[in-house]
């Protein structure tokens, strides 16, 4: 049976044929796109049904996001949010509390279904709009019942007497801790560690962990994403990240595939011991390939430190306030590393945030190009925050590929501007219309939690570079609509590897889709954010996207 | 209170070998925590491990890294009984963020940081694209330096760099006793070896180029050898890392400009002059 969806318009985002008004589908692929009346010839000899419920409509390509964090994103989501900014979620808007009045009555509401157990944590918190926390404010709320609140910065987190209690952290434990304020319940930095060990068991307990990945399910659907990446596999327990998606998400009613690349660094001890034995187990991931979840050769290396802890390493003239960037390891163990899946044919993501960082890994690709020089390798340079044009022309000669979080410019580049590196500097973070001039394969990504898992909306920031505060940062490296689309479609498909089989709607493609009540192409660019899902395609199978 | 001591140094710089000797010499047990990256396993093995706990730690920041490794190695130490804790950070940790464990993880207190500095590498460091300002901090934030192979020429480099090198600062109590005894300007000596322990430690420095092939050949031949690493020359001038375990052997070329510079770890005595074929 074939079935033929009409469209108001299908953006194909094939050049050679970019629009059509319907696509016929057979099972899980395109059999073609056109009119009704061009794909007769399929149609006269076999079964076939119109389906009109997308004819108000305009179908592109099923979004991809090249670059997630599952595992983190289950830590993340069972806890409450209660945030300054306005969250957007499948089960409901999280609205904007901007008050110290609003945050605690919002948190009194909440209390009643505990989060984790018997705790309640909640997540977002920040001083500026909602006032210094303190464990008497929060026993002023509720004493005896655990509550933890977790800070948006992931840096601090603060305790109520119950919570105190629960764990077993008296005074005794933390005296003289010069990082945990145990008067005020405060537990920040290295002693927010002391916090988290103390509350692992419930962070990372498995059902709760569950739990978290369906949520993410539904963020990823909610999405419009029919393909992911999850971009480190084994942050933190290889096996029960691994043996956990495959438990949710191989199963018919998962409107997504997951791309699964290991974190090589993790590896090392799963494998035995060294760099070798590690390629040797990452060599043979493929083996645990289902439908859905699949490793290739790919594999995940890192640079330098994070962008937004300001560790990223940089070239001269560095930080204002002169504060060094950190290595995640020496440059001659990243480039033995490197060599070692470079010969070995892999397709290596680079997670780089500074310049310097990304410099070592331009010169380590120079290197290992004049040793074993090879073609459309999909070398990736991940996150790309800082960059300078020479190391994009650079890095287009060497043909490596950019995936990049547009997402800094919109949330740091006010701040990196006015206290961290200048306003030169921070106008240009995530340089992406000189990666599209200089003909770079350019994707964008969420890297989910770090930004919304919604690819319209980093393509929103990529084509305005507006930044939280309403300014346009660098217009010359904002990106055309078009082009925009294609980071979030046939790019990231290309960073993937999968460009033969997603990424277009085109004949013999997977018939991936993602449905929209507006033409991304055609209305204002600043509204590219507030285009609504109407559902998504995977394989062929529609998913509704309802609205709660 | 557990004192807690972060030695710190550059890839090579020969931290390892201090903790072996510090192991060796010290009369009640000591935690050692190995936080390295890439070839973390291969520290953690050469470090000798009689009576002390060695356990080996992942990098990264706790709000990326939820596991928080380095903090709950901290807290299997306090179950154990032992005098101290010595982090041995990676080649590139800033060693003052390690230290911040010594200030605020409940149950420790901070003895200080020593930062191991190798005399015959430090000029490149130094001006190098992507570390210097790495080696540059270790040496800064150090309270105690100790000279590994140093030259006169090296310590007027060290001293242009505002560093107080040799005891300038107190590294407190315990430690202080146990660094006194090793201050020596080099911790190595041509050939050391522990007789209390079934394994034992070399380390071979030479400026002869070696050649490769050979090399491979001496290591496969000689049974007692368990483990080696280190850098090589050979005779086009590249340098190579060797990594060589019981069940392989393997070389890669290396952007790390050194001399010969290799550690065996062997279960029988090692007559260096038996290495002689290897030699190009």
């Amino acid at each position: 049976m074939i079935k033929v969806y009409k469209a108001k318009s299908i953006i194909t985002m094939n050049p050679s044929l970019p629009r059509t008004e319907a696509v016929a589908v057979r099972d899980s692929l395109i059999l073609e796109t056109g009119s009704l009346d061009s794909m007769k010839p399929w149609l006269e000899n076999n079964d076939y049904e119109i389906d009109e419920q997308f004819r108000d409509s305009i179908i592109v390509p099923g979004l991809i996001d090249p670059h997630l964090h599952p595992s983190m994103a289950a830590v993340l989501l069972p806890t409450f949010f209660i945030t300054a900014m306005e969250w957007r979620f499948p089960w409901g808007d999280t609205p904007a509390t901007t008050s110290p009045e609003d945050y605690d009555k919002r948190l009194k509401e909440a209390l009643t279904n505990p989060t984790h157990k018997d705790i309640f944590i909640t997540w977002g918190h920040h001083d500026l709009w909602h006032g210094p926390m303190s464990r008497s404010r929060l026993n002023k709320i509720e004493s005896n019942k655990p509550i933890v609140v977790w800070n948006r910065s992931f840096h601090e987190l603060c305790m109520n007497d119950g919570a105190l209690d629960y764990l077993g952290i008296t005074e005794d434990d933390v005296k003289g801790a010069s990082q945990i304020d145990f008067e005020r319940g405060r537990f920040f930095e290295l002693g927010l560690g002391y916090a988290v060990q103390k509350l692992n068991p419930y962070i990372l307990d498995p059902e709760i962990f569950k739990e978290g990945l369906l949520k993410l399910k539904e963020v990823v659907h909610f999405g419009g994403q029919t393909t992911i990446a999850d971009m480190a596999v084994g942050l933190f327990n290889f096996d029960n990240e691994f043996d956990t998606q495959l438990e949710l998400y191989e199963n018919e009613d998962n409107p997504f595939r997951v791309e699964l690349i290991a974190h090589a660094t993790a590896l090392i001890q799963y494998a035995g011991g060294s760099n070798l034995e590690a390629e040797k187990l990452i060599a043979k991931l493929p083996e645990r390939n289902t439908h859905k979840l699949n490793f290739r050769k790919r594999v995940k290396l890192f640079t330098d430190g994070a962008f937004f802890a300001q560790v990223a390493q940089l070239m001269e003239p560095g930080y204002i306030d002169g504060h060094e960037g950190e290595w995640l390891s020496t440059p001659e163990q990243f480039e033995e590393v490197a060599r070692i899946y470079w010969n070995q044919g892999y397709a290596i993501h680079v997670h780089v945030t500074g310049d310097l960082g990304l410099e070592l890994a331009l010169d380590t690709l120079e290197k290992l190009q004049f040793e074993k020089p090879r073609f459309n390798h999909g070398f990736t340079l991940e996150h790309f925050g800082l960059s300078t044009p020479e190391q994009v022309y650079r890095l287009s000669k060497l043909g490596a590929n950019v995936s990049a979080n547009a997402y800094y410019v919109h949330e740091l580049s006010d701040l990196y501007a006015n206290h961290t590196v200048g306003s030169e500097r921070a106008s240009s973070m995530s340089r992406i219309g000189s990666c599209f001039r200089e003909g770079v394969t350019t994707g964008l990504h969420s890297d989910f939690t770090m930004a919304p898992a919604q690819p319209l909306m980093s393509m929103w920031v990529a084509v305005n570079r507006v930044n939280e505060k309403g300014n346009v940062m660098s217009p010359e490296e904002r990106i055309t609509p078009q082009q925009g689309l294609e980071a979030i479609t046939i790019n990231a498909a290309r960073i993937l590897g999968l460009d033969h089989e997603i990424g277009t709607v085109r004949a013999g493609k997977k018939a991936d889709f993602t449905v929209l009540n507006k033409d991304p192409l055609e209305i204002d660019p600043m509204e590219i954010k507030d285009i609504e899902i109407i559902a998504t395609v995977f394989e062929g199978k529609v998913f509704p996207i309802n609205k709660k | 209170m557990i004192p807690l001591t972060i030695i710190s140094g550059y890839l090579g710089s020969g931290k390892t070998t201090l903790i072996n000797q510090l192991l060796r010499e010290a009369k009640n047990p000591i935690g050692v925590l190995v936080n390295d990256f890439g070839d973390l396993q291969v520290d953690a093995k050469l470090i000798e491990n009689k009576d002390s706990l060695t356990l080996s730690l992942t990098n990264g920041c706790v709000c990326c890294n939820l596991n928080e490794d380095l903090g709950s190695s901290l807290e299997q130490m306090k179950e154990k009984d032992v005098e101290a804790v010595v982090i041995e950070a990676s080649g590139v940790a800033l060693p003052i963020k390690l230290a911040n464990y010594g200030l605020t993880w409940p149950g420790y207190s901070l003895s200080g940081i020593l930062s191991v500095v190798q005399g015959e590498s430090l000029i490149n460091l130094l001006s190098d694209k992507f570390v210097s300002k790495t080696v540059r901090a270790q040496i800064e934030q150090a309270d105690q330096i100790l000279l590994n192979r140093f030259q006169d020429k090296d310590k007027e480099i060290l001293s242009r760099l505002n560093a107080d090198y040799i005891t300038e600062k107190e590294v407190k109590s315990y430690w202080d006793l146990i660094f006194e005894e090793i201050t020596p300007v080099n911790c190595f000596t041509e050939q050391e070896l522990d007789q209390h322990s079934t394994f034992q430690s070399s380390v071979l420095s030479t400026d002869k180029v070696i050649n490769r092939n050979r090399l491979e050949r001496y290591l496969i031949k000689n049974s007692s050898i368990e483990r080696a690493k280190g850098w090589i020359r050979d005779e086009g001038g590249k340098t190579w890392l060797l990594q060589m375990n019981k069940s392989e052997c393997n070389f890669s070329i290396s952007s790390y400009e050194t001399n010969t510079r290799l550690v065996f770890i062997h279960t029988q005595d090692l007559d260096l002059n038996s290495l002689d074929p290897i030699y190009s």
